[in-house]
Formats: structure tokens, sequence, C-alpha cells
């Protein structure tokens, strides 16, 4: 389990980093607040019934932009040094790199959830499903935002490698992750409910996060390498002959 | 030892959108020798190295490394070569120890042995009081001695080095060159590329100039360092375009 050990030992170097300086949780906590305060201002004399459909939307629109925020910052410390570079060259499984960042844009987000939820349960009195049944909600979210993150990950160190600028995050990211929010806000909606095949919900966002995570897992080193049928055992057609 | 070269390139070409970088790069790399990458900026060293390392797939061309040829440059391979870029390449808020720990301890989760830590920083010449600082309050030269520690932690078989003395002082200059010589000994092909002209003739066996993409001849030493200096610098000097014709100038067999 060489992939684990790699990718344990790389987790525990980022959280080491992290806990130097709190960019990530900083930042993503701060934002959190913000943004429930901003809800609560303008969302908290709505009447429940009208609450109720409101408060998916505010619990996985504030996930999407809080994780669209920590993913553009999750590999600034390898883009600020290029040490991405130094682990891409390095005997370090690439999948390990992957599953390290990806767990650490999952923590922050989770941390993150931490105060959203209950914020979300105290603020509007539809959300107190959330109180009702803790197991499910932290496996909603959890779902929710691995997905989320599984996906973005991918894109994000793509853009860290090559030139490509954090702004382009936004504009790939959104799309492709549009069904797993959807999956995310029904499944919330079918939890406030009570809804009897609320463990149906949770088993499809299971199935489709581990259709993301195999997806990325698959591209990730083309993403950040390149591909490897490029390389032809054929001489440049391009290239001139070098002299003798 | 084997006959085949460390690492090879047949005939690679590199171009990113519509600028060609290399052009039909031929270039071996034997075991036991240090071979200097000098050219302009712009001439497509790093491009090179990127391709060496595995950091880039050629779009045409044949890479060799450990005698087998090499689509992709796997975890085994990666584990037999080091890599220092132009830019030291470490994590700004780990100390120099903690850095080098990381790397020890992703080659060791992979069944490879390394060097203690310590005692390798302390051959590149870190002071003892700045290995459990953190990098980013190091000198540009102290953090280039780190990068080239934990080039060196893993005893590679093949060492690429993008300008390894940038930022180096005299002594830190010297020191990386006894090391160097001692890899060779050991048997490590080393590829390291230098503005430094002089600092390569001092420990090179070969120089090889790379303008716009493409290998020009080769300089190689064959026992007379002066004549070998002489070579190089004929190379180095002459005007683009008539280096073919630069006097004393020996064809490695190879280029």
């Amino acid at each position: 389990m060489r992939i684990v050990r790699q990718a344990v030992l790389l987790l525990r170097s980022e959280l080491r980093q992290e806990l130097r300086d709190f960019e990530l949780l900083l930042s993503a906590g701060f934002f959190t607040l913000v943004l429930l305060a901003m809800f609560y201002l303008s969302f908290a004399s709505l009447p429940v019934k009208h609450s109720l459909p409101a408060v998916p939307a505010m619990l996985w629109l504030t996930i999407a932009f809080v994780g669209v925020l920590t993913l553009t910052r999750a590999f600034d410390r390898e883009r600020e040094a290029d040490t991405l570079r130094a682990l891409l060259a390095a005997p370090i499984e690439r999948l390990a790199i992957y599953l390290a960042k990806a767990a650490l844009c999952l923590m922050v987000l989770m941390l993150c959830c931490l105060v959203l939820v209950p914020g979300l349960w105290l603020m509007f009195p539809a959300g107190s499903a959330f109180a009702d049944q803790p197991g499910q909600t932290a496996l909603l979210v959890l779902l929710g935002c691995g997905g989320y993150v599984a996906i973005g990950t991918l894109f994000a160190a793509g853009l860290a490698t090559g030139a490509g600028k954090n702004t382009l995050l936004f504009i790939i990211l959104y799309p492709l992750t549009t069904p797993i929010l959807m999956y995310a806000l029904a499944t919330t909606r079918a939890l406030l409910d009570h809804h009897p095949d609320l463990p149906s919900f949770l088993g499809q966002m299971a199935a489709l996060d581990l259709i993301l995570v195999a997806l990325a897992a698959l591209l990730f080193e083309t993403v950040l390498v390149g591909a490897g049928p490029n390389l032809s055992r054929k001489p440049a057609r391009e290239g001139r002959p070098v002299r003798r | 030892m084997s006959d085949a070269p460390v690492a090879a390139l047949k005939a690679v070409a590199q171009r990113f959108g519509r600028q060609v970088v290399l052009r039909g790069v031929d270039l071996e790399l034997p075991a036991g020798s240090i071979v200097g990458l000098v050219g302009a900026n712009g001439a497509g060293k790093t491009t090179l190295f990127s391709i060496l390392a595995g950091l880039l797939q050629p779009d045409a061309g044949e890479r060799h490394l450990f005698g087998a040829p090499a689509d992709e440059v796997d975890v085994a391979a990666r584990a037999r070569l080091a890599y220092v870029a132009h830019a030291p390449q470490l994590y700004a808020g780990l100390s120099a120890r903690e850095n080098l720990a990381l790397f020890a301890d992703l080659r060791r989760a992979a069944g490879l042995a390394t060097r203690p830590t310590d005692e390798v920083l302390t051959e590149l010449g870190l002071p003892a009081a700045a290995f459990d600082r953190p990098v980013a309050t190091h000198s540009r030269g102290m953090a280039q001695r780190v990068a080239l520690a934990r080039a060196l932690a893993g005893r590679p078989d093949l060492l690429l080095l993008d300008e390894p003395f940038t930022a180096l002082d005299a002594r830190g200059r010297e020191q990386l060159a006894q090391v160097l010589l001692g890899e060779r000994a050991r048997g490590a092909a080393i590829l390291l590329s230098s503005h430094d002209f002089d600092a390569l003739l001092e420990i090179c066996d070969r120089v090889v100039l790379l303008e716009r993409g493409a290998l020009e001849r080769s300089a190689a030493h064959a026992g007379d360092r002066a004549a070998f200096r002489r070579s190089a610098a004929a190379i180095w000097h002459a005007p683009a375009g008539t280096r073919q014709a630069a006097s004393g100038v020996s064809s490695a067999p190879d280029l």
C-alpha cells in the first residue's frame, strides 16, 4: 500500500504547514461566517415553509463558494515555490499527491461545515432536521463535499502545474460539479423532509462520488505530466539533423 | 556495469504551440561521467531536463533510461534519478530538515534507501544552525544547498542539475564540485547546465552546446584539461552557425 503510505506522509506535511499559518482554514472559515451572517440578515424572517427549500440552497451555495476558494489556494504552496515539480520528479505515486491534496481540501470543507450546519440549524427552524438526524447529516455533507473535492482537486492541480490561471477554475469547476451539487441539493431536501428514501439518495451520492474519484484518479497523471501516447518512437518530423 | 548509457535521448523534439523548443536532440549520458550543457537563455535546456526527469512527454523521439526505453518515467525510474531545477523547489514553511525528511520518508515508503538528512546537509555545507529554520528564512544559496542535498540523499544513478551553482558562494561551489566528482566516481551519470563556463570546465568530461533547440557539437575531455578548455571555448565563443568549423573541436560520437 505504497500509495496510501505516501498519501498519509504528504497529508501530514500539508497539515503541519497548515497548522503553522492557518492559510486555508482562516480564509475558508471566515468566508463561511460572512456568508452565514448574510444569509441570516436576508432570510431570517422567512416563514418555515419558505425557508425549507432555501436551507439546502444556502448550504450548498456556501460549500460551492468555500470549496472553490479552498481549491484555488490548495496548490498555492506548490505554485509559489514550484514544489509540485519536485514531487513529480521524485519516486512518489502521483495518485498519492492527488489523494493528499483532496483529503486536505475535504478536511477544510468539513471543518467549515462544522460551523455552517449548526449555524443553519440555529438560524432557520427548517434546519432543525440536521439536529434530528446528525448521522445522516454528517454523511450527506461528507458525500457532497467529497464529490466536489474529487473533481475540483484534479483541475486545481492542472492549473497549478501549467500556465493556467486560477480564474479558469471557476469557469471549469462549476459546470463540472453541477451534477454532484444537484444531487446534494435533492438529498438535503429529502433529509429536511424526513423522506423515507433518504438512504437511497445517499447511496446514489456515494456511487457518484466513487465514479468521480475513479475518473479523477485516472486522469490525474495525464493532467499533470501529459499523455503518454505523445511519445513516439519515430524521429521528429519537425527536427532537423544534428550536425556531425 | 552495462555499456548502455544511463540516459539517452534520440531525435527528441518538443514544441509548445507554434514554438519549436527542441529539434531532433540526440544525447547520451554514460555512467560515471559529467556532461555540461551550455546554451543561451531560451535555448531549451530546462525543457531537455524536464523530458529526462519525466516531467514532460516529448512530442517525438525516444527516451531511454537505465538501459531501457522509457515511454513513461515510472516510479522505479524516478527512484534512480534526481532533478534539481534552477529554483530550489522547497516548501518555504518547512525547515531544511523537514523538507529533506519529507522526501526521505516518501522514498522509504516506496521501499528505497536514503542517506541520513544531517549527513547530506553537512556535506553540502549548510550551517547546522540553519537545519531547523524555515527555508523561507534561508538565503538563496542556503536554499540551493538544501535542494542539492535532497537530490543527493537518494544516491541517484542519474543526476540532472539545472544551474546548480546558482547563488552558491565560492566555498559552496568548491564543495559542490567535490561532491559531484565523488558522485561521478561512484558511477553516477550527471548532466548539469550552468552559465558559469569555467566552473563547468573544471569538472565536466564533455560539454555540449544547445542552440535554438538543437545540440551543436560537443567537446570531450581526453586527458588534457587545457586542450579540453580550448576546444570548449572554441564552441562557446564561435559565432552562431559557425561552430561546426571551430578549430580543435572534437565531436562526441553520439552527436
